[in-house]
């Protein structure tokens, strides 16, 4: 009996093993597939890919991110203890911290609309020294951070992750729990109209749906989001005056919360509360181009379900 | 009919035709709002609807800025064309811009400040002290400050400054954001309390520039024959200097870096009114904010639903001026 | 009275050589340290060794990467477009007969600065074509100004001041754009317009380098009839020399060599606005020396990247910071030292 257990745990370790010696190959968001001798253990990752990775039990040596960490909405909240930063500024990377980290593979998002990978043409461009240093893959960047989050499963997986930890099943249960109330109550008010915007000092913005991921994951769950009529940067946005802020009539308005100062410029504006949703303070945020794990998402998702549970589907018929 | 007597009526002509602009400026706009509506929100005849809280909340602000900002832009410009001799002065050139945006941008990172009553002290300062560097350096060597001696120099300052600008913003996408806007130039977004914080910048410096027309003449005839006339040179060009600053400052603090007004409006009024700088004061007062306000108003209404801020039209439509400018003069004159 | 003559000359000569060897030497200097200083601070045995591998075979792969990857390039490209700008500047502010007369300062910067970032946030571009952008917004922008500046001939006083309109609009086209953009844009070409020598590589380098060896040579060969030129335009004449053909060659050549090297590093400030200033006050006389002012150039730039890098412990700045607080720091220089006589 012993010796059963004993050769299976050997033949256990010795599959591993060859497991391990294996090729590893990825096919990623561009649709190419990349192939390395063994799995990479040392990652260099952007800050979307890290918070895509850290909840799943991947943990880069380094991150780079386009903005001073402590502004990072992706990675707030994630413990990035004896994690690298090699980069704080947009296109900025300190090429020989990275090198100094041996990394294996650099891990970012592709972003489809800029045919470029996160960090800019500087970080990531055909000729980058970081290029050099190690290949560079990962998801891209699609019209669900649903499928996002998936992929980033995927790729955590082929890297070693065990998604059956129990940090992660209890995210993913907290997840689909929120969804599921998320999508109860969206069902439960079918007259609800939401309305998703950017505040600036000389304009309103409001965001088309097939502009930004988590919107069009809202959309697809029965959500009813207002399109705007006129498309600008690419059919992204509309621009209204602050005259015609009244031109969409939601029953519940969202607002891009990667900063605080995008909410308190809006209340700022007189005419901000001629949207009647405004006005009976239906207003929640919207998580907007920054989600990247289950945990992250349940909150935001909670948020909104309690938003819309408090709001009056029949504020404007 | 006397010249003097002429340029009166001018005056007043110009002052009517100001008044339909800013009429105007409460009539048109990005939203259409019948002028029937118009009246009865400002006579108070309608109070409650979206039209009327727009006119009283959005438009009359705007209006107001426009004028005071206009006048000061205009105000400023003719001050410096006059001390420094320059046809090309304009405050946008001698590096106030740059100043008030180093400023800014110093004290929203370094220091976290938010609010827009602390801005305008910020601005203030930084662009009286950019332009005391652009004079003082333009000002070495033997001929003092040369007309392209004061634009190089404030073109020089101007790079410097926005650079330290650039690198600061590079470091934080949230103030870049923010401040990509206040960057253009615009009208819109401010309230009344802005006006109110500036109200003293303003009125002290129209009151020391409206004064200063004599000297601004007799510095037009060369500081030999100023001096001759009993004039204190120095004195009167740091006065009309401190009133420039004064009130190109405050524009900018208000509204922005508007380029190009304080410049082509003063030979506008030139043109009407003739060499005598007790005229083109006024006259640049009241020319500034048309040209300004008239700007706002195109800027409303080409880009429906949305708008293109006010520095842009100003620049789209002062530059090729400004150009035309530089064409013409005989280069003796500068 | 002859012999007098010719050993003052002989000993201005040697003068001259000393000071350009000085110059030289304190860029290699510079050029060592930023091979050798670093987060991995790299051995002078050691950076021969790397320097030498591709001849020796013998590879070290982490200091090589770091050396021939990261750092050789960029101290290349420090030096060529340090020396193209300088050049550049030198050429403007003797031809414009204004010490403060300088391509980044009367506009063509600032056209190749809008022409890029219309690529990046409208046309989506990067790299090298994104280079040609830059370089074609530069010579369109020196077009325009020349053919506006036009009037019966061309005058150093209308270039300039024309030069200072067209960057005001230039800022205005810049600036509107800036707020037509998503902020990853706003971003990214904002980082170009800062100038930074980062991820430097080596098919940056090659147009650079191939545009200085035709135009530096084109640019001395024009620039020997200048000493005529420098005693204005109408003793230029009457000496026989051509005038608007040297004018306009020498143009040609200063907005060439400030376009390839804003292309190649983006226009970083005031390197063509210090250098020829500098160079004369080092080499103490008032002719032009072209050979020199490249070097002072190629050293600044090199510094400047030397700071940018190693001055603050947790940030590196982009190379224009550096440059741009140079220039200030030079212009407030300029006012506290300038003789009272000196032409400005």
């Amino acid at each position: 009996m012993l010796t059963r257990i004993a050769l299976s745990l050997a033949a256990l370790a010795l599959s591993l093993d060859a497991a391990m010696a294996q090729p590893w190959t990825y096919t990623d968001g561009t649709g190419q597939t990349i192939t390395l001798d063994t799995m990479p253990e040392r990652i260099v990752a952007s800050a979307d890919a890290a918070a895509g990775l850290i909840p799943l039990g991947i943990r880069p040596v380094g991150i780079y991110a386009d903005s001073p960490i402590a502004e990072s909405k992706p990675l707030q909240g994630l413990d990035l203890t004896g994690i690298e930063i090699v980069g704080q500024a947009w296109g900025e990377i300190d090429i020989e911290k990275v090198a100094a980290l041996q990394p294996d593979i650099v891990i970012a998002e592709y972003w489809p609309l800029d045919a470029g990978w996160s960090g800019g043409e500087a970080i990531s461009g055909p000729d980058s020294p970081l290029r050099a240093l190690a290949p560079i893959t990962g998801p891209a960047q699609g019209e669900s951070i649903l499928t996002l989050i998936h992929d980033y499963e995927t790729l955590a997986e082929s890297l070693g992750a065990d998604l059956g930890a129990p940090d992660v099943v209890a995210d993913r249960a907290a997840f689909e729990t929120a969804l599921e109330d998320f999508k109860a109550a969206v069902a439960a008010k079918p007259d609800l109209s939401v309305l998703a915007v950017w505040a600036g000092s000389d304009a309103l913005y409001v965001a088309a749906t097939a502009g930004a991921a988590e919107l069009m994951d809202f959309a697809g769950w029965g959500l009813n989001l207002i399109t705007p009529e006129v498309a600008d940067d690419r059919g992204y946005w509309e621009t209204l005056s602050w005259e015609n802020a009244d031109k969409y009539q939601p029953d519940l308005v969202i607002v891009d919360n990667r900063s605080p100062a995008t909410l308190e410029t809006a209340q700022a504006q007189p005419t901000w509360p001629t949207i009647k949703a405004v006005a009976a303070g239906a207003v929640a945020d919207w998580p907007a181009f920054w989600l990247r794990n289950y945990r992250s998402y349940a909150e935001a998702l909670d948020e909104l379900t309690a938003a819309i549970e408090t709001a009056d589907e029949h504020l404007v018929d | 009919m006397r010249p003097g007597s002429f340029r009166l009526a001018g005056l007043f002509l110009l002052i009517g035709v100001l008044a339909a602009i800013a009429a105007l400026s409460l009539t048109v706009g990005s939203r259409p709002v019948p002028f029937a509506t118009v009246w009865a929100a400002l006579t108070g005849a309608d109070s409650g609807s979206t039209d009327a809280m727009i006119i009283w909340t959005l438009r009359l602000p705007r209006t107001l800025i426009g004028l005071t900002v206009g006048a000061a832009l205009g105000l400023s410009g003719a001050l410096l064309q006059g001390a420094t001799r320059n046809p090309l002065a304009d405050p946008s050139i001698l590096g106030i811009h740059a100043g008030a945006s180093v400023s800014i941008v110093t004290g929203i990172t370094l220091f976290g400040i938010t609010s827009a009553g602390v801005y305008i002290w910020l601005a203030l300062a930084g662009a009286g002290l950019a332009m005391l560097l652009v004079y003082a350096i333009a000002s070495i060597g033997r001929e003092g400050p040369t007309p392209i001696k004061l634009a190089l120099a404030g073109a020089a300052i101007t790079a410097a400054l926005m650079s330290v600008v650039s690198a600061v913003l590079l470091t934080s996408p949230v103030t870049l954001d923010q401040l990509r806007f206040w960057q253009v130039g615009s009208l819109a977004g401010r309230d009344l309390a802005v006006l109110t914080a500036l109200a003293p910048f303003f009125a002290l410096g129209t009151i020391l520039a409206l004064g200063l027309g004599r000297v601004l003449d007799g510095l037009s005839m060369g500081d030999d024959v100023a001096r001759g006339l009993g004039q204190h040179t120095g004195r009167g060009r740091a006065m009309a200097a401190l009133a420039a600053v004064l009130l190109a400052g405050a524009a900018t603090a208000a509204a922005g870096p508007i380029a190009f007004v304080g410049l082509t409006v003063p030979h506008i009024a030139r043109a009407i009114t003739g060499p005598s700088y007790r005229w083109i004061l006024p006259y640049s007062m009241l020319l500034a904010p048309m040209l300004l306000l008239g700007s706002d108003i195109v800027g409303r209404i080409v880009a429906p639903p949305g708008e293109v801020q006010v520095g842009i039209v100003t620049a789209v439509i002062g530059a090729p001026f400004f150009i035309a400018l530089i064409r013409r003069r005989k280069l003796a004159e500068l | 009275m002859n012999t007098a003559m010719h050993s003052t000359r002989q000993l201005l000569q040697r003068r001259l050589i000393i000071r350009c060897t000085l110059l030289g030497a304190i860029l290699f200097i510079a050029f060592c340290l930023a091979m050798m200083l670093g987060d991995y601070p790299v051995a002078p045995a050691d950076l021969l060794a790397s320097l030498l591998s591709p001849l020796t075979g013998q590879r070290n792969p982490g200091i090589d990467f770091i050396v021939l990857n990261v750092r050789l390039p960029r101290a290349i490209l420090a030096i060529l477009s340090g020396a193209a700008f300088a050049l550049s500047g030198a050429i403007f502010q003797a031809l414009l007969r204004n010490p403060l007369a300088s391509p980044d300062i009367i506009g063509i910067s600032q056209g190749a600065s809008a022409a890029a970032v219309f690529c990046i946030i409208i046309l989506n571009w990067s790299g090298l074509l994104l280079g040609f952008g830059a370089l074609g917004g530069g010579l369109a922008t020196a077009l325009a100004i020349y053919l506006l500046a036009w009037r019966d001939g061309v005058s150093p006083y209308r270039i300039v001041l024309i030069g200072i309109a067209v960057a005001a609009i230039l800022s205005a086209v810049i600036s509107y754009l800036f707020t037509r953009a998503r902020i990853s844009e706003v971003q990214q070409a904002l980082g170009w317009l800062v100038g930074s020598l980062n991820a430097a590589s080596y098919s940056q380098l090659w147009p650079l380098a191939a545009a200085l060896c035709l135009l530096v040579p084109m640019g001395i060969f024009l620039a020997r009839p200048l000493k005529a030129l420098e005693l204005g335009d109408d003793m230029a004449r009457a000496l026989g020399t051509r005038v608007e053909l040297a004018h306009l060659g020498l143009i040609v050549v200063a907005v060439a060599l400030s376009a390839f090297a804003t292309a190649a590093a983006g226009p970083v400030a005031f390197v063509a606005f210090m250098s020829a200033p500098i160079t004369k006050r080092i080499m103490g006389t008032g002719r032009h020396h072209f050979g020199a002012v490249m070097l002072v150039g190629a050293a600044l730039m090199t510094a400047a990247d030397l700071l940018a890098q190693h001055a603050l412990p947790e940030m590196q700045l982009p190379v224009g910071v550096v440059t741009g607080l140079l220039g200030a720091i030079f212009l407030l220089w300029l006012l506290v030292t300038a003789s009272r006589t000196g032409r400005i």
